[in-house]
């Protein structure tokens, strides 16, 4: 009895020996060739294999980053900058620095803004429903709220808050891979810098309606009056379809344009002291008002100077 | 292949067609037709009449457009159209009822066809005739064959296999002798011998009555030799175009391909009718017939109603005593293919066919289970796809993977969602599946044109 187990025992043993020999040799023989960096690269990486990069995964990057030989088409915005540098200092390339993005939703219309006038009982799917039909609000371009970027976000780090039936971003979970922003069939979702400290501002809405339509299907509307684009020191927010949008690289986060939003379109996030909007906005109107004065004055002093030169010229 | 054989529903079968008043507006909508939309004409405080254009087509795939009352110009303007979608629309607003001089409002049949084939089609150009059967595809350039293909058979389909839409059956038997005499000018223009009726079997009295029209136009006129009907068996979707070709002559339209490829030209009973008043009475398409069924309306308030184009749903549906308290959802068209209606404020277009409304118990989706592999659904394709592997494709947007699976054959029938045990939302993954793969293909075609164009 015990003489079979130890056979047993023997014969596998010695079996598997020559196995793994032939394995080994095997892959010796037919080894393929890969730069080693491409795995130093793939071990830096996150390893999420979201494809926020634009690359099917990690790994792909990596062969991208090392074939490219330089880093202008590879930025992984989960890893960041920490992660590029490391990447960079393997590969001994440059790498610019990039401000992080976060993801942002730009719908404002909560159940209690934006009435319903029809109602979907089909597929809870916002692809499915925006085929449909343009939503169960007069709003066209607005949330459809079946949260497609819910299910295709990886990091759980947007969730349908149930009271306002719009998505909201999770800031300490969003990696910025862009998945939600190709999952919205209304394109509502952006991403936009994360700012200093995490403040920023952006417009709230993609309504293209022309004001009283859009005021009519969401009482936060952007209404496109513009009002913003005038008071915006820097040149950073432009209305075009009746929207207005700002650019995060020029906005230098006075939140003038916030406070004299008519509608609440405009949103800050992550500001220490909350906005004192009557203060804000009384200022604005001061520096308007005397702006336009010093315009009508120097108005009247070329017109004064140019009448002047037409005395002069008749006298002579 | 396939099929289903749900209810007929044909409650408003025996109500005759009535002509609804004028509304005080009607909006007229510049892409009624599948193409580019038309290109308006007129200018805001213009008067027009009935008949006049007021849109001119804006394309080679595109359609004439005209005013279906008379009256002022008052906007050109976007609007909603019944799902809520943006679409420019000419409002008019209604004063009196003065019609175009050269249109022929009396009754009098005219049997007699003129032999000038082109100087037809022209008329149908002019006339901005366009398939009523729902796909509204303009009429002129279905007749207009490309060179080298040739028609051996016209089908006239008065299938109506949708449940509940009676307005090509009421046609049929009040408007049986135009149908037919649409169908005789469709038969000239196109060159060809042969012109079949396709109805079901589940409308004998249409059947008996273009039977015995077709019989007493032939003593008239040698043109309208070759015309006949033929009695097809009751199925959803048997009006389908490609599965009307099977049911009638027995051939099958490859993928991609258009029925002229197998010899067949199809056109609606109601394109017929179009046609024959555009030829023989100089009259435009300005107004269309349009069911207004539905289980709760009652026995006695079922409606077929000649609609003037423009006209709001609400002002029909006022006329039918206003939505019924029960309804839940309201559907312009079958309920199979229909789609539903979120702003009942829209106006009709030329290829609103019924407005249906169904209660809470008939939409209400039923708890959703497993695909456990039955293949139901691929057996009652009409297309021979199937439906539950396109389903999960769809799911995952493997796009590649739908294409290959020939998901831009589904004509969207429902009848995988119908025949589906589990109650799978079949349809509006593959729908919207389809609509993708589709601006893909169209996307590739539009590069490669570009890049043999270089």
């Amino acid at each position: 009895m015990s003489s079979i187990v130890i056979w047993t025992i023997v014969v596998i043993s010695v079996l598997g020996l020559i196995l793994a020999a032939v394995l080994y040799l095997v892959a010796e023989r037919f080894k393929v060739e890969e730069d080693p960096r491409i795995d130093e690269v793939e071990k830096t990486m996150p390893g999420a294999n979201c494809g926020g990069c634009g690359y099917a995964g990690c790994h792909a990057f990596a062969v991208a980053a090392v074939q490219n030989g330089n880093l202008d088409k590879n930025y992984c915005p989960v890893g960041g900058n920490d992660v590029m540098k490391k990447v960079a200092d393997i590969l001994g390339y440059k790498v610019e620095e990039k401000a992080p993005m976060i993801a942002v939703v730009r719908c404002n219309g909560t159940c209690q803004f934006r009435p319903k006038v029809a109602e979907y009982d089909g597929y809870p799917s916002c692809k499915v429903k925006a085929a449909t039909f343009s939503g169960d609000t007069l709003c066209a371009q607005g949330c459809l709220g079946c949260g497609d970027c819910v299910s295709a976000c990886q990091f759980d780090a947007i969730h349908m808050n149930p009271e306002t039936g719009l998505p909201e971003v999770d800031q300490s979970k969003c990696v910025a891979c862009g998945a939600c922003v190709k999952a919205c069939p209304k394109h509502i979702i952006e991403l936009r810098a994360k700012g200093p400290r995490g403040m920023r501002m952006f417009v709230s809405c993609m309504n293209q309606d022309k004001g009283p339509a859009a005021k009519k299907a969401c009482a936060a509307a952007c209404i496109g009056c513009g009002i913003c684009e005038k008071t915006c020191r820097f040149g950073a927010i432009t209305v075009t379809n009746n929207i207005a949008y700002i650019d995060f690289n020029k906005c230098k986060l006075c939140r003038e344009c916030e406070a004299m939003c008519p509608t609440g379109a405009i949103h800050d996030v992550n500001f220490p002291i909350a906005l004192d909007k009557a203060a804000v906005k009384a200022r604005v109107m001061e520096r308007q008002k005397k702006e336009r004065e010093a315009a009508a004055a120097a108005k009247a002093a070329a017109n004064e100077s140019a009448a002047s030169a037409e005395t002069l010229s008749a006298t002579n | 292949m396939g099929g289903v054989h749900p209810d007929d529903k044909k409650i408003s079968r025996n109500c005759k067609l009535e002509a609804l008043p004028l509304p005080p507006m009607v909006y007229i909508s510049v892409s009624q037709h599948i193409g580019a939309p038309a290109k308006p004409i007129v200018a805001v405080g213009d008067k027009v009449k009935v008949g006049q254009p007021i849109a001119e087509p804006g394309g080679f795939v595109s359609a004439y457009i005209h005013s279906s009352v008379s009256g002022t110009v008052k906007s050109i303007a976007p609007g909603l159209d019944m799902q809520g979608n943006k679409q420019t629309y000419i409002g008019i607003q209604v004063e009196g009822d003065e019609w175009e001089e050269n249109i022929d409002r009396s009754d009098t049949l005219v049997t007699d066809i003129p032999d000038d084939g082109k100087a037809m089609l022209e008329k149908v150009r002019l006339a901005g005739c366009v398939g009523l059967g729902g796909a509204t595809f303009p009429a002129h350039v279905k007749f207009s064959l490309a060179p080298g293909k040739k028609c051996e058979c016209l089908i006239i389909n008065g299938c109506e296999c949708e449940p509940y839409l009676t307005s090509d059956f009421r046609t049929l038997l009040e408007k049986g002798e135009q149908v037919v005499i649409g169908a005789a000018i469709e038969k000239q223009i196109l060159g060809v011998d042969k012109c079949v009726f396709g109805i079901e079997d589940n409308k004998p009295e249409a059947i008996a009555h273009i039977a015995e029209v077709i019989e007493k136009l032939r003593k008239l006129s040698p043109k309208y030799e070759g015309i006949s009907v033929m009695p097809l068996m009751k199925k959803y979707p048997e009006g389908g175009e490609k599965q009307l070709i099977d049911a009638v002559m027995h051939r099958q339209v490859k993928s991609g391909g258009l029925p002229i490829d197998v010899g067949a030209v199809v056109s609606n009973v109601c394109t017929a009718l179009s046609v024959y008043e555009a030829v023989q009475k100089n009259k435009p398409v300005i107004d269309n017939s349009v069911t207004v069924t539905g289980d709760c309306l009652g026995e006695d308030n079922q409606h077929n109603f000649v609609v003037r184009v423009g006209t709001p749903l609400s002002f029909i549906i006022d006329h039918a005593g206003g939505v019924p308290q029960t309804a839940s959802k309201a559907i312009a068209g079958g309920p199979m293919m229909g789609r539903p209606i979120s702003n009942l404020d829209a106006p009709t277009v030329k290829g609103t066919g019924a407005i249906l409304f169904l209660t809470r118990e008939q939409t209400a989706r039923r708890p959703q289970g497993n695909c456990i592999r039955c293949g139901r659904c691929a057996s009652a394709c009409p297309m021979g796809l199937e439906p539950f592997l396109l389903y999960r494709l769809g799911t995952h947007d493997m796009l590649d993977e739908l294409e290959k699976n020939a998901v831009q054959d589904c004509i969207g029938c429902g009848c995988c969602l119908y025949s589906c045990p589990a109650n799978i939302p079949l349809l509006d993954v593959i729908n919207q599946a389809k609509a993708a793969v589709m601006g893909v293909m169209k996307a590739r075609r539009a590069a490669t044109k570009a890049a043999q164009t270089k």
